[in-house]
């Protein structure tokens, strides 16, 4: 004991330093050392001389805890009463369940007074025979509530809500011109975002294919995996336009060379949109699609010729993403990727090869691109 | 019949005018309460009230609940202290810290945690938790 006031000096000092340590782990060190402080005061007027650190700080833990049991079992007595306020009686409920371990007087009988119950009288007891030591601080009132400001409500504004079935309580809508145009700006949104992630992805998504390409082509005939696997959010927005049934039964081939066709458009039409962000792509790959661009246009119309007018619709909407894939792959991934992707599509051309003539005049001409497409990227990387 | 209606009534209102002396008692209590000043600051017991929920304004049911839970601590803590003092001493070589040892009463974690298993609270002490029992003593032992 007459080392106390340095102890206890000691202690707030230990409990800053933890509470320091800990600061991201709880956000309650305040509480918390406030807590020990109390604790080792009464641990000293008990007779204790010093303590184990981890003592003291379970020993505060267990303290809190039976505070928070208390305050717990207290509401959830007076929401069983029906009220939202806890009183006395509720407090001294919720005591009687902590103290339930322990016994008390008059706890066998079910029916007994709150107000005389045997703990309050211990407590009573207990007042009266300990000493009245306050703590030794003085603590401002914690946690400092911050005035919060509501949104107004559609009552505050107006007087009443925009439609019947609006409550006038709720939050008002904010102004509209902060969502009235959101739609557009969604979209811009949803395809700047295609093009940024679509080369990582589909990066990714090419290796994958060029391993697992026999399973990939026994899921293709279905066509949703097809499209799974190739789905971004510039495509879905696609298949609003057309019918996804239709889409799935497309061959490995035809996507192939459809990709081919439309990138001079694409990438003109993106050029506009982000000129910035197209410019790499057009200085290394514009030029080959430009050589190439009468023949693709040739086989390409002479494909669509022989097909169905929706099937037209789909190859001229499909390719632009399906080009972009590979624009992302070269300009991203470099020579060493390649060769997987070579060998895919020797392995695409491989099986589609017995498929038809449009096929095989496809291949060729893909094979083609390919190897043009090679060389301007091997020669940016240079 | 009469006779035990009677008596009944009778003891009706004996129960009743026992529960106005309690309420008055507890009145009266609640109401000195607010003449002590318990250990624990009413800002923390407030706290951790309004964290578990409890809401009320009534500054004597947080008095109320800072002199119980001052209680218990000081129950526990007494019950702690005698696992203390019932503790053989420990063994020691010199003679000086000897006399330390013994006028020291150090609250471990050990006596802790079996005063705690009494009040349905299982500590389990760390076993491998790098806190000698002499934590708190260097101190103290500096200043001597």
């Amino acid at each position: 004991m007459s080392h106390g006031g340095g102890e206890s000096r000691r202690l707030h000092d230990k409990a800053g330093h933890s509470g320091k340590r800990k600061l991201r782990v709880s956000g309650d060190e305040f509480a918390r050392a406030i807590a020990k402080i109390a604790v080792a005061q009464m641990c000293e007027t008990v007779g204790f001389q010093s303590f184990q650190q981890s003592a003291l700080e379970k020993f505060s833990d267990v303290t809190t805890w039976y505070i928070r049991n208390i305050g717990k079992t207290a509401q959830f007595y007076a929401n069983l009463a029906g009220r939202t306020e806890g009183n006395v009686f509720d407090v001294i409920q919720g005591m009687e369940e902590l103290g339930l371990s322990q016994g008390f007087a008059g706890a066998s009988n079910v029916d007994h007074c709150l107000a005389s119950s045997g703990i309050v009288r211990e407590i009573v007891q207990y007042i009266g025979d300990a000493e009245d030591i306050p703590f030794v601080y003085s603590i401002p009132p914690f946690p400092v509530a911050r005035e919060r400001k509501p949104v107004p409500s559609f009552f505050q504004i107006c007087g009443e809500s925009p439609g019947e079935h609006i409550p006038a309580w709720l939050p008002a809508f904010p102004d509209p011109q902060t969502y009235v145009q959101l739609p557009a700006g969604n979209e811009g949104d949803a395809v700047f975002n295609a093009d940024k992630i679509e080369p990582a992805r589909h990066h990714l998504k090419m290796d994958m294919s060029s391993m697992n390409l026999p399973q990939h082509f026994t899921c293709n005939g279905s066509g949703g995996p097809s499209s799974v696997t190739f789905g971004n959010s510039a495509r879905a927005t696609q298949w609003t336009e057309s019918n996804p049934f239709l889409a799935a039964p497309l061959q490995f081939g035809e996507k192939e060379v459809s990709h081919l066709v439309p990138p001079a458009r694409l990438s003109d039409e993106a050029a506009v949109r982000y000129p910035v962000e197209q410019n790499r792509i057009m200085d290394n790959h514009i030029s080959v699609l430009e050589t190439f661009a009468p023949a693709i246009e040739a086989m390409k119309s002479r494909f669509c010729d022989s097909e169905e007018g929706q099937k037209k619709v789909l190859l001229n909407q499909r390719p632009a993403v399906k080009f972009k894939i590979q624009v992302g792959k070269n300009s991203l991934a470099g020579a060493p990727d390649l060769s997987p992707q070579k060998i895919g599509i020797e392995k695409i051309s491989k099986w589609f090869g017995k498929d038809s003539e449009n096929d095989d005049k496809k291949r060729r001409a893909e094979k083609i691109l390919k190897q043009s497409m090679e060389t301007p990227s091997e020669l940016g990387e240079l | 019949m009469n006779n035990t209606s009677s008596s009944n009534s009778q003891q009706q209102q004996q129960s009743s005018e026992a529960r106005h002396d309690d309420d008055a008692t507890l009145t009266e209590f609640l109401a000195s309460l607010m003449d002590y000043t318990p250990t624990i600051p009413d800002e923390l017991v407030e706290h951790y009230l309004a964290k578990s929920g409890f809401q009320c304004p009534d500054v004597r049911l947080v008095r109320l609940v800072a002199v119980a839970t001052q209680k218990f601590v000081a129950d526990v803590a007494t019950d702690a202290l005698q696992q203390c003092k019932a503790r053989p001493a420990p063994v020691v070589k010199d003679k000086r810290d000897k006399q330390q040892k013994e006028k020291r009463l150090i609250l471990t974690m050990e006596d802790l945690s079996k005063a705690l298993s009494e009040y349905g609270v299982n500590v389990k002490h760390q076993e491998y938790f790098a806190d000698s029992p002499s934590t708190g003593m260097d101190p103290a032992s500096r200043e001597e």
